[in-house]
């Protein structure tokens, strides 16, 4: 009698904490209604939130209900990489339109108020902000005003040119702190600081040239996810501070949780279902006050089904940015189940798409590009499945990261940007600038903007829709852009973005009637207000006025 | 004497509660281990493990069958 008193409470603890409670809570929160969604203070920007259309995945919309198409520049001059200087985050250096050198041997070259000019100049409506914890609160329990100022400030620079911004807590190999040892380079390195790194004394040595490959990097990020000495804690703190200080500001758009979530010695689908997206609730939690999961302690390990307390930020406008696991990135398709996770609305699941870049052919099978054998599905692969993700997750969908070589530009970017205009999903360019050997970055060594990416990032593009299913495409080689939309007379307009560089005529057709305004810097801003029925924009092919380099 | 089997089942039960992979080895093994346990007619114990593991198993397979077709209906 006792040893079946003792199995069945055995298998009852086990199958709460694990898959079945997981699913239980998962789908709970279909059910729960959201928090009470406070109107914000009017301001610069339109306050964004998360449209979920029966039988349609969920988009960002503005204030009048129409789809928000993001296009983002990410710089990561804000992080804190080991062995590089990292650049100052004193306010004070960049005001008044100063802009600091830019330190020998780093990678990211500092910030500065023209950037913001140069994303603009570009047709960027948004910046994703990547931040290390480690500058946020580099001694426990106290965060860096100093560090957060610096955050405000560029908030405020992207504020005045209408941009959002996407605080993202970033990470590469969860810290630099993990300890040097054989190919391991630190200066790849970000995210936590040294008191939350907990490697245990595993060796911190890099196999098949992956940065994440180390067994300090693995056991770090393990103590993570189980909270030892409550260090997840910590980390949802720091984000309820940020969420805490932006509350009231509609030009940031919201927060992405954790870069990159790597999975330390956990294995998918557990890693994903069990602990990450479970974090996710937990930060959604502490920040909204939604009170999804369970009721449960604090302080060490939280299973699945476990929530969080409300943190009292009460902060119900602003949108989540939650990465697919890292292991997503080499698959190109879900690792996971893929279930609800919070009743809160402003969802979005953010895949960064490096298709042959981090892909099993690139860094399994060592292919070229254009010999790639996987995906088998083409780079169409992570977006059909990254789409059906996050309709299962509740969740709108943003590229939050893509980029490659420059060189495979014509390959490899082309691809992700007609892969994004298919599915109409929003992107963060990765990175804005980079020095370093081998950068991505969209300007070359000398800060002149690469040729190729001028003509590719460059485009025409709906900013803001009221017909979430509307079609378009832009030819970068041509200037050309259609766009393909209906309307009822009254509907809020369709505004389409055309950069300086496109110079062909823009005309409507159908039920339209556009207003084109020209901007100082050359772009042009197409007001198309629908008059009742389909309607069509069309830029005409034209020369293309290209400022960069080669 | 005690069926290997049922502690097999149990094991496997408690592992597919994670690790859903495991789910159909632990129903097998321990309708297996159930069965030879009821024909030895007391000969052979086991039989609260060997029940364990089953049902373990039975709750992780409805549990991932249900979670695949939320996905595929929801997604």
């Amino acid at each position: 009698m006792i040893a079946r008193a003792v199995i069945a409470a055995v298998i009852f603890v086990i199958s709460v904490i694990t898959y079945p409670g997981a699913l239980l809570v998962s789908l709970a929160t279909r059910i729960t209604p959201p928090p009470t969604n406070i109107r914000g203070p009017a301001g610069a920007l339109p306050w964004l939130h998360v449209v979920h259309p029966t039988g349609a995945l969920p988009y960002i919309a503005d204030e009048q209900g129409r789809m928000v198409i993001i296009h983002a520049a990410t710089p990561a001059s804000l992080l804190e990489f080991g062995g590089s200087p990292t650049n100052s985050i004193q306010p004070s250096d960049y005001a008044d339109g100063r802009c600091p050198a830019q330190l020998p041997h780093s990678t990211y070259p500092p910030l500065c108020e023209t950037d913001l000019d140069a994303m603009a100049t570009l047709g960027f409506n948004a910046v994703r902000l990547p931040l290390s914890w480690s500058l946020l609160e580099p001694e426990r329990g106290q965060f860096n005003a100093t560090y957060v100022d610096r955050i405000a400030q560029i908030v405020d620079w992207a504020r005045a040119r209408q941009m959002y911004v996407i605080v993202d807590m970033h990470q590469n190999a969860y810290s630099h702190f993990v300890g040097t040892g054989p190919h391991v380079d630190l200066g790849s390195d970000s995210g936590a600081p040294q008191w939350a790194t907990l490697t245990d004394g595993f060796p911190s040595q890099v196999y098949s040239n992956q940065r994440e490959l180390n067994p300090a990097v693995l056991e770090a990020t393990t103590s993570f996810w189980y909270d030892r000495n409550g260090i997840q804690d910590e980390y949802i703190s720091a984000v309820a501070r940020l969420a805490m200080r932006f509350r009231d500001d509609p030009a940031v758009a919201g927060f992405g949780v954790y870069n990159e979530p790597l999975l330390g010695w956990n294995l998918p689908p557990g890693f994903e279902d069990l602990l990450l997206f479970p974090f996710y609730r937990r930060v959604i939690d502490a920040i909204t006050g939604a009170h999804d999961g369970l009721p449960c302690w604090s302080g060490f390990f939280m299973p699945a089904p476990c929530g969080y307390r409300d943190l009292g930020v009460d902060d119900t406008r602003h949108l989540f940015f939650l990465d697919t696991g890292l292991l997503r990135e080499v698959t190109d398709f879900p690792t996971h189940l893929g279930l609800p996770l919070s009743s809160y609305p402003n969802v979005m699941l953010a895949l960064h798409a490096y298709t042959h870049i981090y892909t099993v052919d690139s860094i399994v099978l060592r292919q070229k590009v254009k010999d790639a054998t996987y995906p088998w599905g083409g780079y169409d692969q992570s977006y059909v499945t990254a789409v059906r993700e996050a309709r299962a997750m509740a969740a709108g969908l943003l590229v939050t990261e893509f980029s490659n070589n420059p060189a495979d530009d014509d390959l490899i970017l082309t691809s992700q940007l007609q892969e994004q205009e298919k599915y109409r999903l929003g992107y963060a360019f990765w990175p804005w600038k980079e020095t370093g050997a081998g950068g991505w970055g969209a300007f070359n060594r000398d800060g002149c903007l690469l040729l190729s990416r001028d003509r590719l990032l460059a485009r025409v593009y709906p900013r803001a829709t009221a017909d979430p299913g509307l079609t378009f495409h832009y030819d970068a080689s041509s200037g050309a852009f259609t766009l393909s939309a209906g309307g009822r007379h009254g509907d809020a307009p369709t505004v389409v973005y055309v950069p300086a560089e496109v110079t062909g005529d823009v005309a409507g057709s159908g039920a339209v009637s556009l207003q084109t305004v020209a901007s100082p810097d050359g772009s042009r801003l197409v007001t198309a207000s629908p008059t009742g029925g389909p309607f069509t924009i069309a830029v005409a092919p034209a020369t293309l006025d290209l400022r960069g380099c080669a | 004497m005690r069926d290997r089997a049922a502690t097999r089942a149990l094991v496997l039960g408690l592992l597919a509660l994670p690790f859903g992979v495991f789910a159909p080895f632990a129903i097998w093994s321990g309708a297996r281990s159930l069965r030879r346990i009821r024909a030895s007619h007391g000969e052979v114990r086991g039989a609260t493990a060997a029940a364990g593991g089953l049902i373990a198993g039975a709750i992780s397979l409805v549990t991932v069958v249900a979670g695949a077709a939320y996905w595929f209906l929801a997604s």
